[in-house]
């Protein structure tokens, strides 16, 4: 027993910092590299800009006081809703969705074997990607839709107070719909089926409450995502519902929940 | 020594076993080939071992440590499962790219796995276009991105070309000379009987047979001599009464119990001809076929009584 054993040099275990690095940068190459995801985005932006543009003209040339307690900043935003969040959410859903669709996913897992730090790294990418493209289309609506607005002298400014904050929360509304998007995503595997849910968590689900009877209305409707997203754009918040700050914790709140659900099934379950 | 090890491995889905107490270890530096017929787990058994699957009882280790516990496996690991299973929008060089850096691997090791799979010249452009010879070898590279000691292909040459099988052939075969640990699956015995070192061979989710290639054919003790002769009738009264067993065959004698030179000496001393004396090993086809026939079978006669009905 004369020959000595030299051990394989070990690379030294990367920290923690370098591991979130490595899923970060996974995904953020595979978001990037799809060409329909930049497309998808674009198109979103364009339509949602040129939408905010007709619609604070229409509020400009009525002349009248906007109607149904419009204000001159919830127009800016009334497009962004409608146009930007079902692009950016259908974006969301197929990062979890095209790989389940294609195989890929195994590629993934194989990977990143942690499930939870998978689904926290591409939470990180989709969510910072929703958020940079929300912020920028709700400054983006808000300058044009005020320049309009301006002409009839109904402009606002973004020195008024409330005003910033209001824009900032719009631009993060977009953030929790794409990331409560994703979770359902990861929880339903299958393109049609994660849409659905998603525009249901996102639309339906406040839309139903609107034909509730009235105190329930208000007490089950603050809960949602769409009220909710009302109340933080909102510089006259209704009364009755959760304040923009609580309403701040719903938007939170779905988005967290769904991901916490998406990782729960996700870490047990065989792919 | 890395390897793995497959200790007493079991997974259920629902009612059905799709593998069934199965221990094994897979050896470096040589082509272990997995091999069963189509769904006698072999896949479910790759998944587990790449922690996709949870097993419902035992355990697959490589090196020691189930693949979970593997920091940047890829760099342990190499597998390909299914070499169609990639975004088609994505191109080549991207695809690596992607894969490469989840594990901390640089852009140098892209350029060199997709140079060693002669797909540089097609980096660029998407997978979309891709025949299925060109997607298995972007899945080889994808497996080698990380240096691994240990690599698994699920049915590689699966729907390839004569160029494509002769290429991932030589391939293995290079891998585990360099020492690598290479577990190949397979539902076909001629592929592996070019391949593989040792073979691994299941059926219904159990271990039929863990053997060196060589050995396989000469444990099914079926190999005889045939030969022919003008007088053929004589030579077999000849030979039976030397101690052979003798049984006619397309027109000749298929002899057990005496080798070829004892034959041909006996049949020289008589002075009977002979015009052909060919010895024959059973074809490693023919033993995989005897090994696995009883769960083929099984499988046919389970499938036949519940078609129809949902998994």
């Amino acid at each position: 027993m004369t020959s000595v054993q030299i051990p394989a040099a070990q690379p030294k275990a990367p920290s923690l910092a370098a591991r979130a690095r490595d899923v970060i940068a996974f995904e953020w190459t595979k978001l990037r590299s799809v060409r329909s995801n930049s497309i998808t985005l674009l198109i979103a932006a364009v339509v949602t800009i040129g939408a905010s543009a007709v619609v604070a003209h229409s509020v400009a040339s009525t002349g009248k006081p906007l109607p149904g307690g419009l204000s001159a900043l919830t127009a800016s935003f009334l497009a962004y809703a409608e146009y930007a969040v079902i692009p950016v959410s259908v974006l969301a859903v197929l990062q979890f969705t095209s790989e389940y669709s294609t195989g890929l996913i195994r590629t993934t897992f194989a990977a990143v074997p942690r499930r939870w730090a998978l689904l926290a790294g591409k939470a990180a990418v989709v969510g910072a990607a929703a958020l940079l493209t929300g912020e920028a289309l709700a400054f983006a609506c808000f300058a044009l839709a005020q320049a309009i607005l301006a002409g009839r002298h109904r402009g606002l400014s973004l020195a008024q107070p409330g005003v910033p904050g209001a824009v900032l929360a719009a631009g993060f509304v977009l953030c929790a719909c794409a990331l409560t998007a994703l979770g359902l995503a990861a929880i339903f595997r299958h393109t049609a089926g994660a849409i659905t849910a998603a525009l249901a968590a996102i639309y339906l689900v406040g839309g139903l409450c609107l034909f509730l009877p009235a105190p329930w209305k208000a007490d089950i409707g603050r809960f949602t995502m769409a009220f909710a997203a009302s109340q933080v754009v909102a510089l006259h918040p209704q009364a009755g519902l959760f304040s923009p700050g609580a309403s701040m914790l719903v938007l939170v709140a779905w988005p967290a929940g769904a991901l916490l659900a998406a990782g729960l099934v996700t870490a047990r379950r065989d792919v | 020594m890395t390897m793995i090890e497959l200790n007493r491995l079991t997974k259920r889905f629902g009612r059905v076993t799709a593998v069934d107490d199965l221990s094994f270890t897979v050896h470096p530096g040589q082509v272990t080939g997995f091999l069963g017929p189509n769904g006698a787990g072999k896949s479910t058994t790759m998944r587990i071992i790449l922690g996709l699957d949870a097993p419902t009882s035992g355990t697959a280790l490589i090196a020691g440590r189930r693949y979970q516990q593997i920091v940047r496996p890829l760099r342990e690991v190499g597998s390909l499962l299914d070499a169609t299973a990639v975004h088609g929008g994505r191109t080549a060089h991207d695809h690596l790219m992607s894969v490469a850096l989840s594990n901390g691997i640089g852009r140098s090791r892209v350029m060199m796995v997709l140079e060693l799979t002669g797909l540089s010249a097609v980096a660029r452009q998407r997978i979309r276009g891709f025949s299925l010879g060109m997607k298995q070898r972007l899945g080889i590279a994808t497996a080698l991105l990380g240096e691994p000691r240990v690599l698994m292909f699920d049915e590689p040459v699966n729907g390839l070309d004569a160029d494509g099988v002769r290429w991932i052939r030589l391939l293995l075969r290079q891998l585990a000379a360099d020492g690598h640990t290479v577990l190949v699956s397979s539902h076909l015995m001629s592929e592996m009987a070019l391949t593989a070192d040792h073979l691994i061979i299941i059926g219904r989710g159990r271990l039929l047979a863990d053997t060196p290639t060589d050995r396989l054919t000469k444990s099914s003790g079926r190999a005889d001599v045939l030969v022919r002769s003008p007088r053929v009738t004589e030579l077999a009264a000849l030979l039976t009464a030397n101690g052979a067993a003798v049984t006619a065959e397309d027109g000749g004698l298929a002899v057990t119990g005496l080798a070829a030179p004892a034959i041909a000496d006996l049949a020289a001393q008589h002075g009977i001809a002979v015009h052909e004396l060919a010895p024959r090993q059973p074809s490693l086809e023919q033993a995989y076929l005897d090994l696995t026939a009883a769960s083929t079978d099984y499988r046919a006669a389970v499938e036949a009584s519940e078609s129809g009905a949902s998994r």
